[in-house]
């Protein structure tokens, strides 16, 4: 199992080219090949698109800016790297070619959690509820890695969840060991990423034990908990959501509150399913 | 040969000054019929030694140096000159033999810049030596940390502009309690404010197009613009409401949530300082206003003092006309 478990480790951070869905990079794409348009625009576009908006974050996190794991909101990345380069991001990055369908219900489920972390921020008063999305938006990128750079891993573990009726994360858990939350671990360390989200990436399977952005970790895990309620978009499974009473207890959240999340929730995924991948 | 009429390397600001070490008259002939004497300036020394008391006196703009020198080998001349931190950025050229090219040169030993091979192809010699000055005027001014042009460049600039009586808009800015943070948190975080407020202001000026933008980093937490005067306005509102919303994430999150860093100076007296702020006092040079760099950097640092009496990041326009 340690042998699997470092190979794996090898191929995850061994990614070069993470690809993303078509319909993000068309409009992204057209967004800067026109001069008038501001960051703010492409900000808002990039921050649907869990794989642009983790480029963004690992190359203004690098250490060749200057000031690694410090920027955790799309739309600082975008002023500190300037327009060349987000042109060069946008230009180098490729779709899938193939699991586009697959991937259409990963990436609704991500940002639907992003949406639902956003809104659960709010209501606990915490600032930079922005920071909260990103940090929603990126929880499961260690899923698009593994399905990027172990094909055939990942082939096994769909298929374990389905035949054995486990979540995805259970099922990751049977094939490898371990699950996505230690490859976000992996690639967030990898990509000098900020704390907070580097922690959401990690602990939101484990809120509990997150240790210095608590916070961040129990509402990604709120979102995660809500999103696969509603059924919107898909994570790897269909079972049931689970939902740890410590990150209510963080947030200092009663049932009401989650519910008034819950009807925002439900307003704003509308719209979200109107995007269309 | 006489290749001289051709146009100066676009970045000879001035006449180049240059030393020869060689006592080989062909080498000699060939560079001083290269470029006019109002381009580069050839002082020849045939003698190693000799030469040595000159260059540290007056070092010259570049060095080229033959490594056949009768009493000392160029290798050495170079070295001499490159293990000086005064004398490091001068560009040095050394002059090699074929023969010399047999064994590959440790280059980390022997610190030059460039070097030529005989029998000399003349329009490399040309080129090789063009771009050996080109290069140092890059590298030399560079500010180490955010590799933007420094204080000779910006000077240069300044006056370049002021000379050709164009309208532009001078604007310098600075942090304030940036010391503070510095002192509480270390020099590497320091270093990550004054990259971070590199990239905003050269993003934000990138923004406006134009073609005489220019951003430079006088040193420290010192930082010079330049652009139209119908944009500097709005980019000052730029740089000001990116950099406030950004450097929060730069303190502890402790800080922040407070909103100030609380210290305790050596006196055991307990201080507060509130998170950084950048003013930016703009200066215009319009209708040739101008006639002197310094004239530009009283103005501005009149109008900074001024800038720097509000706490908040703020910006001051020099109205005067």
């Amino acid at each position: 199992m340690e042998d699997l478990k470092t190979s794996v480790k090898g191929q995850v951070l061994a990614i070069q080219d993470l690809p993303t869905l078509p319909g993000v990079l068309d409009e992204v794409t057209k967004l800067v090949e026109n001069p008038e348009t501001s960051t703010e625009e492409i900000a808002n576009v990039i921050a649907k698109d869990q794989v642009l908006s983790a480029k963004v974050l690992k190359m203004v996190n690098s250490p060749i800016y200057g000031f690694p794991g410090r920027i955790s909101s799309i739309q600082h990345g975008l002023v500190l790297l300037g327009f060349n380069v987000i042109r060069g991001i946008i230009i180098s990055t490729s779709v899938f070619d193939m699991m586009v369908q697959a991937m259409q219900g990963l990436w609704e489920h991500s940002v639907g959690v992003a949406t639902a972390s956003n809104i659960l921020a709010r209501r606990a008063g915490f600032d930079d509820p922005e920071e909260y999305a990103v940090a929603g938006l990126l929880h499961d990128l260690g899923k698009v890695v593994t399905a990027v750079q172990l094909p055939e891993l990942h082939e096994t573990i769909l298929n374990t969840a389905k035949t054995k009726n486990l979540s995805y994360y259970k099922a990751e858990k049977h094939v490898l060991g371990f699950a996505h939350d230690r490859i976000n671990a992996w690639l967030a360390r990898h990509w000098h990423l900020p704390g907070n989200i580097r922690e959401a990436m990690s602990r939101h399977h484990s809120p509990h034990m997150a240790e210095l952005y608590k916070s961040t970790a129990c509402v990604v895990h709120l979102g995660d908990f809500m999103v696969r309620l509603f059924e919107f978009g898909n994570s790897g499974d269909d079972q049931t959501a689970y939902l740890r009473p410590e990150a209510m207890k963080e947030l200092g959240f009663k049932m009401s509150d989650l519910e008034r999340c819950m009807d925002e929730l439900a307003d704003q995924l509308l719209d979200v399913s109107d995007m269309g991948f | 040969m006489g290749m001289n009429t051709a146009e100066p390397a676009s970045c000879f600001v001035r006449k180049q000054r240059a030393f020869l070490l060689s006592d080989d008259s062909e080498l000699r002939d060939m560079l001083l019929s290269m470029w006019s004497r109002e381009w580069i300036e050839f002082t020849v020394f045939d003698r190693g030694r000799g030469a040595i008391e000159y260059l540290f006196n007056d070092p010259p703009d570049l060095l080229v140096v033959d490594n056949r020198l009768p009493d000392i080998s160029g290798a050495e001349i170079a070295n001499l000159v490159k293990s000086e931190n005064v004398y490091r950025q001068l560009p040095v050229v050394l002059v090699l033999d074929h023969d010399d090219m047999g064994e590959p040169w440790d280059w980390g030993s022997v610190e030059v810049d460039d070097f030529l091979v005989r029998p000399f192809s003349d329009s490399e010699a040309r080129d090789r030596i063009n771009l050996s000055l080109c290069r140092a005027t890059r590298a030399m001014d560079a500010n180490p940390l955010t590799k933007l042009p420094g204080n000779t460049s910006i000077i240069q600039k300044i006056q370049s502009l002021i000379d050709k009586e164009q309208d532009f808009a001078l604007a310098y800015c600075d942090l304030d309690y940036f010391k503070s943070f510095n002192d509480k948190y270390g020099f590497s975080r320091g270093d990550e404010i004054l990259m971070m407020t590199a990239r905003v202001i050269v993003n934000t000026i990138k923004s406006f197009g134009g073609k005489g933008n220019f951003v430079g980093h006088v040193g420290g937490d010192d930082y010079v613009f330049i652009m139209s005067p119908d944009d500097v306005e709005q980019a000052c509102q730029r740089i000001i409401s990116t950099f406030d919303a950004i450097v929060p994430n730069f303190y502890d999150s402790s800080d922040r949530k407070l909103g100030k860093i609380v210290s305790t100076d050596r006196q055991g007296t307990v201080r507060e300082f509130p998170i950084m702020a950048v003013s930016i006092a703009v200066v215009f040079n319009i209708d040739g206003r101008l006639e002197h760099f310094g004239e530009a950097s009283a103005i501005a640092m009149s109008l900074k003092k001024k800038a720097k009496e509000n706490p908040k990041s703020c910006y001051v326009l020099d109205r005067r006309s």
